[in-house]
């Protein structure tokens, strides 16, 4: 069971302005509560399977040369850099 | 002019002169301008699509070399980036977000002088399996409007099943390609993990989410895929197919091939007019020579758990990017704080994909990981294991798209797990990296039922033989609009 403390918590921390808590509450539980499915799946002793590719086979670095005209599409910048709110 | 033609048809029509690129073009911006206040398939429309038929036009009178598309129009799903086009995933939150680049399979298409005809409709961020989650209003089922189309590649479908363009790209990370080209009577293919480039498909989840064709024929997926299958530097995900033609042999029939039904898609929640339908084509592929078994995989009623988990827990990652400051909307920065202002500017972002952030960082948090997102991998893991057992014994796998026919705008949305279990059939494919396809089977009541046929990793080929053996069984009644 997800508590609204809980919903409060994580929408802080992955920054998104939840206005009413309560309102995203009852979908969430019942997502969640059907996540629990997974209690009964029996893959305690199962091994997760990662690809892995050796950096060799990654492409190598490649210089592109940087289109200032793409900034002027931004909303807010100066000169060359985004403007960004203070932190 | 007909527009009701394949693409191979098209190619031929126009290599054969009896329609021009332009006629074609002018024609089918005309039926969009016509049919698509009530579908609402499209987002945007190419102005320019008219002249980039005169040219190819001029290309083929001239006889300079055209690309394999003949000026093919084909939309595009509006989470593909075009260069210089709108690219908005359906979302506010990149309302004006133009690419500054092209997708991989974007750059393909145009090489092969396709005319992108315009972006569709979709579900915001491609969260969601109706299309009613698009933040500029759901797309309407051509074969009735009150019902959805699918999703989350709804505007794909609908824009092919209603001939406002010759064929479609969409994305499928949980079924969202396979789930409309089944209610809309669409050939939707979702190809072996890594066979298409993802690069310039804006991410929802980048570990299981494949592009790919929605058609009106077999033949046609296969046509599309020979153009954008293949290795791609930019991404590192992909497989080198050896050029492999997908058209080649497509004839060649599935005498002899052991066909596995998947018992534990066709259990409880399925509709019994997709039951019966099931039965049908499993029928048909046995007249044709198919050998059909029943096979059980045990994980697949784990799999929509393990899929949204670990597809909201991505989302949640690949989402951070939007703070309106890299992209976003006009919203003034002075007066805030650095976090506030992000928090402030994602109103912006859908009550669907709010939900599944809030989902994404509370699934993988601490002292939540061990019970949700690392059991959704060892699932995954498990799953995986289990079909590729299956497929030691069996070439192909059926089982019906989607449990149930379409229903109606509204009818679900206030359910999520109902909501959910819709993809039960076509999460697994996603998540074990396997081919699979979405054939139109039957219209029962009015409504499309598609049936789904899987294969293993790379069999891309046998898959589509086995769809285009199964199409020649049936003949379905036209689209009503």
């Amino acid at each position: 069971m997800v508590a609204i403390e809980e919903i409060e918590h994580v929408s802080k921390l992955m920054k998104i302005d939840v206005e009413d808590h309560s309102e995203y509450l009852e979908k969430v539980q019942t997502m969640i509560s059907y996540f629990d499915i997974l209690d009964s799946a029996g893959v305690e002793s199962e091994e997760i399977s990662m690809p892995e590719i050796p950096i060799e086979q990654l492409r190598n670095d490649e210089y592109i040369p940087f289109d200032e005209k793409l900034i002027e599409k931004m909303n807010h910048y100066k000169g060359t850099y985004v403007r960004a709110p203070k932190m | 002019m007909n527009l009701k033609i394949s693409a191979l048809e098209f190619v031929e029509e126009v290599k054969s002169g009896n329609i021009t690129v332009e006629e074609f073009t002018a024609k089918t911006i005309e039926r969009i301008d016509q049919v698509d206040d009530k579908l609402h398939a499209f987002l945007s429309v190419n102005n320019d699509a008219v002249d980039q038929a005169r040219s190819i036009d001029k290309k083929i009178k001239s006889g300079e070399s055209v690309g394999a598309c003949y000026g093919m129009p084909i939309s595009i799903k509006d989470n593909v980036c075009i260069k210089n086009s709108k690219t908005t995933c359906a979302s506010k939150m990149l309302e004006n977000f133009v690419a500054p680049y092209d997708a991989t399979v974007i750059s393909k298409l145009k090489k092969q002088d396709a005319i992108l005809i315009g972006k569709v409709n979709m579900d915001e961020f491609a969260m969601g399996l109706s299309t009613e989650f698009s933040a500029f209003g759901p797309s309407k089922n051509p074969w009735n409007t009150e019902y959805v189309p699918g999703g989350s590649s709804g505007g794909s479908a609908v824009s092919v099943s209603a001939f406002e363009c010759v064929a479609s790209l969409g994305s499928d990370t949980g079924g969202s390609v396979r789930n409309p080209a089944s209610f809309c009577s669409t050939v939707g293919y979702k190809p072996t993990y890594g066979l298409v480039s993802r690069y310039g498909l804006i991410s929802y989840a980048n570990s299981i989410e494949q592009i790919g064709p929605l058609t009106r024929t077999v033949k046609d997926t296969a046509f599309i895929l020979n153009l954008i299958a293949g290795i791609d530097p930019n991404d590192n995900t992909t497989i080198d197919n050896k050029n492999e033609d997908y058209l080649e042999g497509i004839e060649s029939g599935i005498e002899g091939k052991k066909i596995g039904i998947i018992t534990d898609m066709i259990g409880d929640g399925i509709d019994p007019e997709v039951l019966t339908a099931t039965k049908e084509a499993i029928s048909k592929l046995e007249g044709l020579g198919a050998v059909c078994e029943e096979v059980s995989l045990d994980m697949v009623k784990y799999s929509v758990a393990a899929y949204y988990t670990i597809t909201a827990t991505e989302a949640g990652s690949n989402l951070a990017r939007y703070d309106n400051l890299r992209y976003g909307y006009d919203f003034p920065v002075e007066g805030y704080e650095f976090n506030s202002y992000i928090s402030k500017a994602r109103k912006n972002l859908g009550p669907e994909v709010t939900r599944r952030m809030i989902i994404g960082g509370f699934v993988p948090s601490a002292g939540h990981t061990g019970k949700y997102f690392l059991k959704s991998m060892k699932v995954k893991s498990k799953l995986t294991k289990e079909i590729n057992e299956v497929f030691k014994k069996f070439d192909l796998l059926i089982a019906p798209t989607v449990p149930i026919q379409p229903f109606k705008i509204g009818g679900k949305i206030n359910d999520p797990v109902s909501l959910f279990l819709i993809d039960i059939n076509t999460a697994t494919a996603n998540l074990t990296g396997k081919p699979a396809i979405s054939i139109p089977f039957k219209i029962v009541n009015g409504l499309p039922i598609g049936i789904q046929l899987l294969a293993n990793s790379m069999n891309d080929k046998l898959l589509l033989k086995a769809a285009y053996a199964l199409e020649q069984t049936v003949t379905l009644p036209e689209v009503p609009i």
